[in-house]
């Protein structure tokens, strides 16, 4: 299922697994206990999951396959039944890169077993290296850790927004241990004088799953490139509006959530207006869904979701926000990182282990 | 988007009732931007709530009926269009009751019989009611006429024990007169009239004429008086809850001793106080209108309000409007004035 080969990618789609793809509870301690032991047909999905990625990967006439990169937090020993999930669920991948967990309890690296930026970061940029192109990039997280933040670091990185010296400043204070800074660092270097940095042709969308059900002004500092959503009905939409999905893709998307998550047209509808709303789907994005449906007859029940979501799209009149998602705003790092800190209760210095 | 404490609160309480409660849908009806910006700011559920917007309102400042004349999309006349057209069961609001009313009266339409609408409050009360045993008694009209004759009241005495029929499930609430003395003299001419029609009717149990201070007691199920008398009644009795709250943070604050004795009292005092607490009983039906309407408090704050959506919920699953209409229908037709 892995693949090797290099072909010129039309795109990539990174994803974490936990609370972005798989629905994994490790809040309460029997849950997280039975993680370890559970098989790959025991995991669940956060809902629509599975389908978005297949419409994401999946071929599309005349065009280069799209590449998916996942990146996950669970420990390397769990490898095994991950991707056997990942098979279960149709899903192929070409770059795979769990925690090394135990190395890192091996060695008294007890930070590093928490620490996300530390651990994502570099690996993205590695990636970016290691592929060598200037490729668009979609990722995908969720509000459990600090995925936006490292998400949107690594996309102002490769936009050449990011120097060495606010690279370690952030790092810094994000509590990252000095070896994980150096990584950094490295990568930071390699990619911003390879061909893979690109101010153009870097990351397009950053989305976050709300599995913490976190107010979506939480991410407002972030800008309109990260989009906060609910499920991946709503991220379906987007991506949509932004050329990632054709109809018949969110038409296969809608019908996973009315079928698999039985949840009824109506609240579909509503999650629509909720990310409109929020301004982030331009209102002749429902027009192209709409004239897409009308041609296929054997879509009713998706047809009658696209018609809910058109009357939704009514009921805010001429009240449409519409935040363009190419319009970056300068992020002080340091003031985002300080904020989601506060919030989560994860303060610097709390932590007995923030320092080796 | 009316109320004291404007859109902040109702969208406080929507978002509370879309994680809280898995059978309501909320309909936000409002400036969607500022609608939007609130909620950004919330956890809630997106799948339970929807926004129609209006960037139209009633204020307090003017006369309602001019107003909605002036503003064909006020956001009380667009939430009560919505009830009528079926998109939404009931409607709630917070603001004016003069638009409210107006409001329903143009959207909804009056159940035949029906010549003016009542406001009804649940006051809490000493005795219980109902196969429930519900802590609070119905209070009608608080506000919505001011002046009733008699023929209003017997109006009111129907759509109230219809009201405690559906919702509260008493099969037969005792209804009564508000007046001076339980005499049937007792009282004003319309209260005097009022009294010799009930009398008359066996279409619901009338118990004659009580007095202000069998209110708390709960004496009877259904209390009947015009809106003027009413709102009077109920704001002093909201007062007075909060009196009980104020007096009792004031003496644990400032006196040692006294605050002990509280103390000793404190779950006497604290029953007294959730017995007053008018945010714990939501809002109040506006009866007479052909689908459900609820006012809040003027000064609800979320909790209040989300109140007002769950007794909204309540009042259209019981088909409470059916049973209004069906108690109107039994009504003798109005008597010829002399």
């Amino acid at each position: 299922m892995a693949q090797d080969s290099a072909p010129p990618w039309r795109h990539v789609y990174r994803w974490d697994l936990d609370k972005t793809y798989l629905d994994t509870h490790f809040e309460e301690l029997k849950s997280l206990v039975r993680i370890p032991f559970e098989r790959a047909e025991d995991k669940v999905n956060v809902p629509g999951s599975a389908c978005l990625l297949r419409e994401l990967s999946s071929d599309r006439a005349d065009e280069s396959p799209s590449r998916v990169t996942i990146i996950s937090g669970s420990p390397r020993q769990m490898r095994g039944v991950l991707e056997d999930k990942l098979r279960l669920d149709g899903v192929s991948w070409h770059e795979f890169h769990l925690k090394p967990q135990l190395r890192n309890l091996r060695r008294g690296r007890f930070r590093a077993l928490r620490e996300q930026v530390g651990y994502k970061l570099p690996l993205l940029l590695r990636s970016r290296y290691e592929l060598g192109l200037a490729v668009g990039e979609t990722l995908f997280g969720d509000d459990a850790e600090d995925d936006a933040f490292v998400y949107s670091l690594y996309a102002d990185i490769l936009a050449g927004e990011v120097d060495e010296s606010m690279l370690r400043s952030v790092l810094d204070a994000a509590g990252s241990d000095a070896s994980a800074v150096e990584q950094c660092l490295k990568w930071r270097d390699k990619v911003v004088q390879s061909e893979a940095c690109s101010p153009e042709r870097g990351v397009g969308s950053i989305f976050i799953h709300l599995d913490q059900r976190s107010p979506p002004a939480v991410f407002e500092a972030f800008g309109p490139r990260l989009v906060p959503v609910f499920n991946y009905f709503q991220a379906a939409l987007v991506l949509f509006a932004r050329g990632h999905l054709d109809a018949t893709s969110v038409m296969n998307v809608t019908r996973a959530f009315l079928e698999a998550d039985r949840k009824p047209a109506d609240q579909l509808a509503n999650l629509f207006q909720d990310v409109m709303r929020r301004g982030y789907l331009p209102a002749s994005a429902m027009q192209e869904l709409g004239m897409a449906v009308q041609e296929r007859a054997d879509r009713a029940s998706e047809a009658e979701v696209v018609w809910k979501c058109v009357e939704r799209a009514g009921d805010l009149g001429a009240s449409r926000l519409f935040r363009d998602p190419t319009e970056l705003q300068d992020l002080d790092y340091l003031a985002v990182l300080d904020r989601l800190r506060t919030r989560s209760g994860r303060v610097q210095g709390d932590d007995p282990n923030s320092r080796q | 988007m009316g109320g004291d404490h404007g859109p902040e609160e109702v969208v406080k309480a929507a978002a509370r009732l879309s994680l809280d409660r898995d059978d309501l849908r909320t309909i936000l009806v409002g400036p969607a931007d500022g609608l939007t910006g609130l909620l950004a700011d919330l956890p809630y559920d997106p799948a339970a709530l929807s926004v129609v917007h209006t960037d139209q309102w009633v204020r307090p400042d003017t006369p309602s009926r001019e107003q909605l004349v002036e503003q064909p999309d006020a956001s009380i006349l667009l939430a009560t269009r919505l009830v009528a057209e079926g998109r939404a069961d009931a409607a709630v609001t917070a603001g004016s009751t003069g638009a409210a009313i107006l409001a329903s009266a143009e959207q909804l339409g009056r159940v035949p019989g029906v010549r003016r609408a009542c406001l009804a409050a649940v006051i809490p009360t000493e005795r219980r009611h109902g196969p429930r045993g519900d802590p609070f008694a119905l209070l009608l009209d608080v506000g919505a006429t001011l002046d009733a004759t008699a023929r209003d009241l017997v109006t009111f005495a129907a759509m109230g024990s219809a009201y405690a029929a559906a919702v509260s499930g008493n099969p037969n609430p005792r209804v009564a007169l508000l007046s001076n003395g339980a005499e049937p003299h007792k009282g004003p001419p319309a209260v005097v009239e009022a009294h010799r029609i009930l009398s008359g009717l066996d279409i619901l149990e009338f118990a004659g004429n009580v007095e202000g201070l069998d209110i708390p007691k709960g004496t009877v199920d259904v209390v009947v008086t015009s809106g003027f008398l009413g709102n009077v009644v109920l704001k002093m009795l909201e007062g007075l809850g909060e009196v009980v709250a104020d007096l009792t943070a004031d003496v644990r604050a400032r006196k040692y001793l006294q605050g002990l004795g509280l103390l000793l009292l404190s779950s006497g005092v604290e029953r007294v106080r959730k017995l007053l607490d008018w945010e714990s009983y939501g809002g109040a039906p506006i009866l007479g209108f052909t689908r459900p309407v609820i006012k809040a408090h003027g000064r609800s704050r979320d909790r209040a309000i989300a109140n007002a959506c769950k007794v909204a919920a309540k009042a259209a699953r019981s088909d409470m409007v059916r049973t209004v209409e069906r108690a109107m229908a039994c009504l003798p037709a109005e008597e010829p004035s002399p």
